[in-house]
């Protein structure tokens, strides 16, 4: 995908978080590019590692602070003690109406990923991320041993939310495929 | 047995201490090779001080790791229980391996660096190599082999290589290694992009060879108020209870350091446009590039351990002078231009207004209007968004700085980007671009967005 489309459909998602009522931080960003790219595949054209909290990718971080150079995102400051909320421009907008095409091919996805991710909170975003990464590792594995995968990564998740964490991954991966079916 | 203590002089840290085994890759040959490779490339044709070598550089950031470790390590009673979980205590076997390892990771982390540091490192290797994947093969290869067996404990050249390389490279080089928690803050030490002991020491050792005053900062103070510390909370709702966040951490600072922290990120931002992509070093670069491609073997450096071995900037520096002599040689005409200062000129900088893309559009339309041998494009990277680190305030919650800062929210994040012209060309060029310059970006936006729709 080209640079411009990639903007494009960056700032189309802080969009539809923020119209949602998410918090639309860097974690719902990284998380929720995560999800769109393993689960609808929308070819974006950044690395993953399993860093601290589950999936991130800097190459994304970078990417989003060029956007702010660029002035399409703003990340505006919060009161203490909570971190920052990333916000479309108006800029941002305008590259999402001039790129009408790519922002129809994609607007499904990133109406689904929205809707699925954006009220969620930051500490469950990851649970679930990392038990998408924990199901790509081990694509043959059943549910208990994603969920002992899970938890040997994050030991501080329960085994009850970790259960809960993958099967909602299973979940989401039926679903996922019926939304790019039908775009 | 305690191991015998080396020091040497240093202008920065007054002195460096390291113990036989860090001597032993002290005295190894890729580290003896950086006392030939220049920190700032030919940043010394603009600040004629910019002679300081990678070689003081890595004793410099290992110093600095080392005492960044002692600090975060020292359980000052304030600690957090899941930071005293993850840290080993001072005494302990594990905390003097990780202490050992870190220093190790610190003097390895620039081996990989090609003549010239950064300028050539973009076209003069092949796709998917860098300094730091020639580094993590150094580390892994027999000739470091053989220094890491001579020690007790033995180092893993895994632990030193994602050490040295910190989380970024590990994920471009696609090494398929994961970072515990543990490792990931010992990365931090060295090249986290915040508190990173190799940003502290490139930015006041620079500073300090450069004359340009803008990179100093109270690092002594800095570091005194480093503290591994939980994640703060993102979002409106999200405890403050670390318990309750799963227990990340990550390297932050007190509320008392927080000055010396906003300090080092503006020293950051002026460095940057004062010395590290100052417009004269970035099209020396380009001549440099240029003189390479034509100099070398097939116009690449090798990336076989050995070969790399063999060159530093001493040899490359000579042949420059060499071609510039003589007008058959290669590279004879990038060669003059270094030797002689007969460098490409600013015509055009980017402006506020500009888009992504926008300065590079100009330079295509200008290398057609004027050929493309006299026509060059130069840009800083992208300087990335101020970092979110956590602060330990006076009411002993973890907070995000960038909600306690006035400061770092404001940091401009924009790339500089120029074009160059031959100086003959200059003025003309000037004025062709000021005339034509509305007309290239209104091209250049249809031919975009022309191009995503079509190839999305």
């Amino acid at each position: 995908m080209s640079r411009l489309g990639q903007e494009a459909i960056l700032a189309g998602l802080a969009r539809r978080l923020d119209e949602q009522g998410s918090w639309s931080g860097e974690t719902h960003i990284q998380k929720s590019t995560y999800l769109m790219h393993e689960l609808l595949g929308v070819p974006f054209d950044f690395d993953f590692i399993l860093y601290k909290h589950g999936p991130f990718s800097f190459e994304l971080r970078d990417e989003l602070g060029s956007m702010q150079a660029d002035r399409l995102l703003e990340r505006q400051p919060q009161p203490p003690p909570y971190g920052p909320r990333f916000l479309v421009t108006a800029r941002g907008r305008e590259l999402e109406q001039r790129l009408t095409q790519t922002m129809s091919r994609y607007g499904p996805a990133l109406d689904w990923i929205a809707r699925r991710i954006g009220k969620r909170g930051v500490v469950e975003l990851e649970r679930l991320a990392t038990a998408l990464w924990v199901t790509r590792q081990q694509p043959d594995a059943g549910v208990s041993a994603r969920v002992q995968g899970l938890t040997d990564i994050k030991p501080h998740v329960s085994g009850e939310d970790a259960m809960s964490a993958i099967e909602e991954i299973d979940r989401l991966l039926v679903e996922a495929d019926e939304v790019a079916a039908a775009a | 047995m305690a191991q015998r203590t080396h020091e040497v002089r240093d202008p920065l840290h007054v002195f460096v201490r390291y113990d036989e085994d860090e001597k032993r890759v002290i005295e190894s040959e890729p580290f003896q090779r950086l006392r030939y490779v220049h920190q700032l490339a030919l940043s010394f044709l603009v600040y004629p001080g910019a002679t300081h070598r990678r070689f003081e550089h890595s004793l410099g950031v290992t110093e600095l790791a080392g005492r960044i470790y002692d600090v975060v390590t020292r359980d000052d009673g304030k600690m957090s229980s899941t930071a005293r979980a993850l840290t080993p205590k001072p005494g302990d076997r594990e905390h003097a391996y990780w202490r050992a390892t870190l220093r190790m990771a610190a003097l390895c982390h620039d081996m990989g660096h090609l003549p010239f540091s950064h300028a050539a490192e973009e076209r003069l290797l092949p796709n998917g190599w860098d300094h730091e994947r020639i580094t993590w093969q150094i580390v892994h290869h027999p000739l470091m082999g053989a220094v890491w067996s001579s020690m007790r404990p033995k180092p893993e050249p895994d632990d030193v290589g994602k050490l040295a390389l910190g989380p970024r490279k590990v994920e471009k080089l696609k090494l398929g290694l994961s970072f515990e928690p543990w490792e990931a803050i010992l990365a931090e030490i060295i090249v986290g992009d915040v508190f990173g002991a190799d940003r502290i020491d490139y930015l006041l050792r620079d500073s300090l060879h450069t004359g340009v005053a803008y990179g100093r900062f109270d690092h002594h103070r800095l570091i005194d108020t480093l503290r591994i510390l939980p994640r703060p909370p993102q979002e409106r709702g999200e405890s403050a209870n670390e318990e309750d966040n799963e227990g990340e951490l990550t390297l932050g600072c007190e509320r008392g350091g927080l000055e010396s922290a906003e300090a080092l990120l503006l020293a950051r931002y002026f460095m940057f446009a004062q010395v590290y992509y100052h417009p004269t070093r970035l099209i020396y670069d380009k001549h440099l590039v240029d003189f390479l491609t034509a100099w070398l073997p097939e116009g690449r450096f090798s990336t076989e351990i050995d070969g790399h071995l063999q060159h530093s900037d001493n040899d490359v520096m000579t042949a420059i002078i060499a071609s510039a002599a003589d007008a058959d040689a290669p590279g004879h005409d990038p060669a003059r231009r270094i030797v002689r200062r007969e460098h490409f000129r600013v015509v055009y900088q980017r402006r506020p207004e500009d888009t992504g893309g926008a300065t590079k559009g100009i330079a295509r339309a200008a290398a057609k209007e004027f050929g493309e041998e006299l026509v060059r494009y130069g840009a800083s990277p992208r300087r990335g968004e101020p970092p979110d680190f956590p602060v330990r305030d006076r009411d002993g919650r973890s907070v995000s700085s960038l909600s306690s800062s006035d400061v770092l929210g404001k940091l401009p994040a924009s790339r500089d980007e120029y074009v160059f012209v031959d100086e003959p060309e200059r003025k003309k060029a000037k004025q062709w671009i000021e005339k034509e310059r509305e007309g290239i970006l209104e091209a250049l936006t249809a031919t975009e967005d022309e191009q995503e729709e079509v190839n999305p």
